[in-house]
């Protein structure tokens, strides 16, 4: 039950996470593994794409949370994209949507990103 | 010296006294009577019975000092040939000789035969004694039986010239002799304890052995040539002069033969203290391995072990992924030039091949020129520590001399790289257990703790049925609730989930219930609470963790009800069979500072009417997922609590807890649970 899986790849100088399955306190350390990988290689433009994203728990919203103050403090950003209804509702309930940006695709979150 | 050897001794002299006494008396009578003779030989078994508890007194204590029961020997018999010298030369009249009896000529020789007898007597049992002590260590069978005919074949030879005169001859004592002869060549063949001594030992053995082989070969040879000593003892006794001349014979063939073999045996020395000191250290390093539970005590006596099993000139242990844990005879600047002065190691070739690297020169070979010179430091073997095919360490190797590790030292000390490997891991799964168990203990603590947060007893009520429970999944969880009386018809109650588990998540709930005991009082607003829970939170709360709050107050006369939201859960209302969400909006708290917080928080208000329920729960109940991955959802609780409406607040909190439970039968469920109901029995 806690497959989970991280996809990254870059798209236009930005870097695409794609979260696939369950993200929960069993799978959280991929996903935290991820983040300090590309903050060591100084990437602070990041989209994670929502897509496939089936659940998330609280440890798992812990980890933007854990990172997002650096990449901002990088001028960077953590945009989250292509949320199915479930997930958003996760995020919107503990009111993620006031702290994140949370857009419809990533073409949108690409053009943020070059404004 | 102990009083009961000095008292033994001072017998033993006081008995030959008399005997010299009975002697000098009777000078110059030719016959005595048979009852005399009787009594002077009563007094000298008497007397070397007492030698004999003399110098068996105490030895039992002094075990295995074989080289000194041997340079003893040589030491009394050397002391012997001494004494036989000084009587020599002194100027002695000697015996006459009539029908086969000796008469001494003057005292003196009475006194000097007296004396040597006495000095014979004690070297006989002295060596005796000592032989016996060298021939059973190590024993097989047969050894003690072949002693003991030795000894007979000796006390029968001696018991033959009992009545004879002394310079008669006797066809008995020829036999016997020629008996206790034969059982001296079996006894002197018993010489495998040489092999047990160290080569240090051996030398001395060698030394000791030749210089007892000379002494005894000088006494046999003085008694056969010269007439004086061969008469003194007859003189005194025929039978002692017996013993003590198959006792010589027995330590010149004896020692004579110990040290041939001795010499033999010391080329071979060497190997044998190496192998015998390889089975210590194994023998010592599998006990090892059953009682080491300090890894650094084990360290230590890995590499102490290493230079012994091997000879080499120093050591060091490396614990991957790389942690020197112990080192002799090298210093740590230059163990850091050999694994880490090179883009090729010896330690990285280690790695990648997990097989033993021997380089016999180091100063000549291209693996290890990077630092070659470093002193002492000529050869290296690098054995890598195995256990269940996984590399665990290294053991480091090294000897001052090129070529110095011959096939022996790498089958050692391969094996001994496999005893090492056991007892380390065996060292870490005891820490890692004891480990454990520290931790089980602190987690029942927390759950202790945590369990006492949550209140024990819920206030009863007129219009007010309450019901309230909580789960954890882990031992420790994150769910909170609580309730507090504001004022007479005025309660506040509580439900939070702490993201995260575990006692990390017990100590931020603890915290909660500090906030909510102490600012609900001061802030009986929900929305005020909120913002100055999450003012007092933001400060100390971890930066990846937050806190899901849902606060209310409710008037329990009037059935008015406010509330505020910070992220949890929406209370599900069932009102007059209409089921409703209550979310008013708020973010979670720890998330963002007040001038974020405050803005979002928005402070709610209503009524309950009769036969209203509440259920405020934690995303435990929603999220519990099916073995499908399905999860429980929102709209099974509201059906849920729709079939039980009717019922008392237990009953409906309790059917709750069974269909999620059920729900998530097959997996069980993950998370913390925890569901609070209210229904309201009051006006309207």
């Amino acid at each position: 039950m806690s497959e989970f899986a991280i996809g990254v790849r870059e798209s236009a100088g930005v870097h695409v996470l794609d979260l696939k399955g369950y993200l929960d306190a069993h799978t959280t350390p991929l996903l935290e593994e991820a983040f300090k990988k590309l903050l060591a290689e100084k990437k602070y433009r990041i989209i994670v794409n929502c897509r496939d994203l089936n659940y998330i728990s609280s440890a798992g919203l812990g980890v933007f949370m854990a990172f997002i103050e650096d990449v901002r403090a990088e001028e960077g950003d953590i945009k989250l994209s292509n949320m199915t209804v479930k997930v958003f509702n996760i995020f919107d309930l503990l009111g993620f949507p006031v702290l994140y940006d949370i857009v419809k695709d990533e073409q949108e979150a690409i053009a943020k990103f070059g404004a | 010296m102990n009083f009961r050897k000095i008292f033994y001794a001072s017998g033993a002299a006081l008995l030959l006294i008399v005997v010299f006494i009975m002697d000098a008396a009777m000078k110059n009578i030719d016959e005595t009577g048979n009852g005399l003779m009787a009594l002077r030989a009563g007094m000298m078994v008497a007397s070397l019975s007492l030698m004999y508890l003399t110098v068996s007194q105490g030895k039992k204590r002094e075990q295995h000092n074989i080289v000194q029961r041997i340079g003893r020997v040589a030491m009394f018999t050397g002391a012997f040939v001494g004494l036989y010298i000084v009587v020599s030369v002194l100027p002695l009249d000697g015996f006459q000789s009539r029908e086969l009896r000796l008469i001494p000529i003057d005292y003196i020789t009475i006194l000097c035969a007296t004396i040597l007898s006495a000095a014979a007597g004690v070297l006989s049992i002295l060596t005796i004694v000592n032989i016996r002590e060298v021939l059973l260590f190590k024993r097989k069978r047969g050894t003690k039986r072949n002693f003991w005919l030795l000894i007979a074949a000796f006390l029968g030879a001696a018991a033959s010239t009992y009545n004879l005169r002394p310079l008669e001859s006797s066809n008995y004592r020829e036999v016997l002799l020629f008996l206790a002869v034969g059982m001296i060549i079996v006894n002197s063949f018993r010489l495998s304890w040489i092999a047990y001594l160290t080569r240090r030992e051996k030398i001395y053995t060698m030394l000791y052995s030749l210089l007892a082989f000379f002494a005894f070969m000088a006494i046999y040879v003085i008694m056969s040539e010269k007439e004086f000593l061969l008469k003194s003892l007859r003189y005194f006794s025929y039978p002692l002069q017996t013993v003590f001349q198959e006792t010589a014979l027995f330590g010149a063939i004896f020692f004579g033969m110990a040290f041939i073999s001795t010499m033999f045996h010391l080329p071979t020395a060497e190997a044998f203290d190496r192998k015998r000191s390889e089975i210590v250290s194994f023998h010592s390093l599998s006990r090892l391995i059953t009682q080491v539970f300090d890894f650094n005590d084990l360290a230590e006596s890995v590499t102490r072990m290493t230079l012994e099993v091997c000879g080499a000139s120093g050591a060091w242990l490396e614990i991957l992924p790389s942690d020197i844990v112990s080192s002799r005879n090298i210093s740590r600047d230059d163990i850091a030039r050999i694994v880490e002065g090179s883009p090729n190691t010896v330690r990285s070739t280690v790695l990648a091949s997990k097989t033993v690297l021997l380089v016999d020169d180091v100063a000549n070979d291209r693996r290890t020129k990077y630092f070659a010179g470093i002193h002492k430091v000529a050869s290296i073997a690098v054995v890598p520590l195995m256990t269940h095919d996984e590399l665990i360490g290294i053991l480091y190797v090294t000897k001052e001399m090129d070529h110095a590790f011959d096939q022996d030292d790498i089958e050692v000390l391969t094996g001994f790289a496999d005893q090492v490997s056991i007892a380390i891991d065996n060292a870490r799964l005891i820490k890692k257990s004891l480990e454990k168990e520290r931790l089980q203990r602190e987690l029942l603590l927390a759950q202790e703790m945590q369990k006492r947060l949550l209140p024990q007893t819920l206030p009863v009520f007129k219009n007010l049925d309450m019901k309230a429970v909580s789960a954890p999944a882990l031992e420790v969880g994150g769910d909170y609730y609580d309730i507090i009386r504001l004022d007479e018809n005025m309660i506040s109650f509580v439900i939070g989930d702490v993201s995260g588990k575990g006692v990390g998540a017990a100590f931020y709930m603890a915290e909660v219930k500090g906030i909510f005991q102490s600012l609900s009082r001061i802030y009986p607003s929900p929305k005020e609470f909120l913002i100055k829970a999450n003012e007092a939170l933001i400060t100390s709360i971890d930066k990846r963790s937050f806190i899901s709050l849902m606060y209310s107050t409710l008037n329990v006369v009037t059935g008015e009800m406010h509330m505020a939201r910070a992220g949890h859960c929406p209370m599900l209302l069932l009102s007059g069979g209409r089921a409703e969400f209550v979310k008013p909006a708020g973010m979670g708290l720890g998330l963002a500072g007040n001038h974020v917080f405050a803005g979002t928080v928005e402070e709610i208000s209503l009524t309950l009417h009769k036969d209203d329920v509440c259920v405020f729960y934690t995303d435990g109940v929603t999220e519990s997922r099916s073995a499908a991955g399905e999860e429980f959802g929102y709209d099974r609780l509201v059906s849920v609590v729709r079939d039980t409406s009717n019922r008392c607040a237990e009953d409906i909190k309790e059917e709750i807890i069974q269909r999620v439970w059920a729900y998530t039968d097959a997996q069980g469920y993950d998370d913390d649970l925890t569901v609070m109901v209210l229904k309201w029995n009051g006006p309207h």
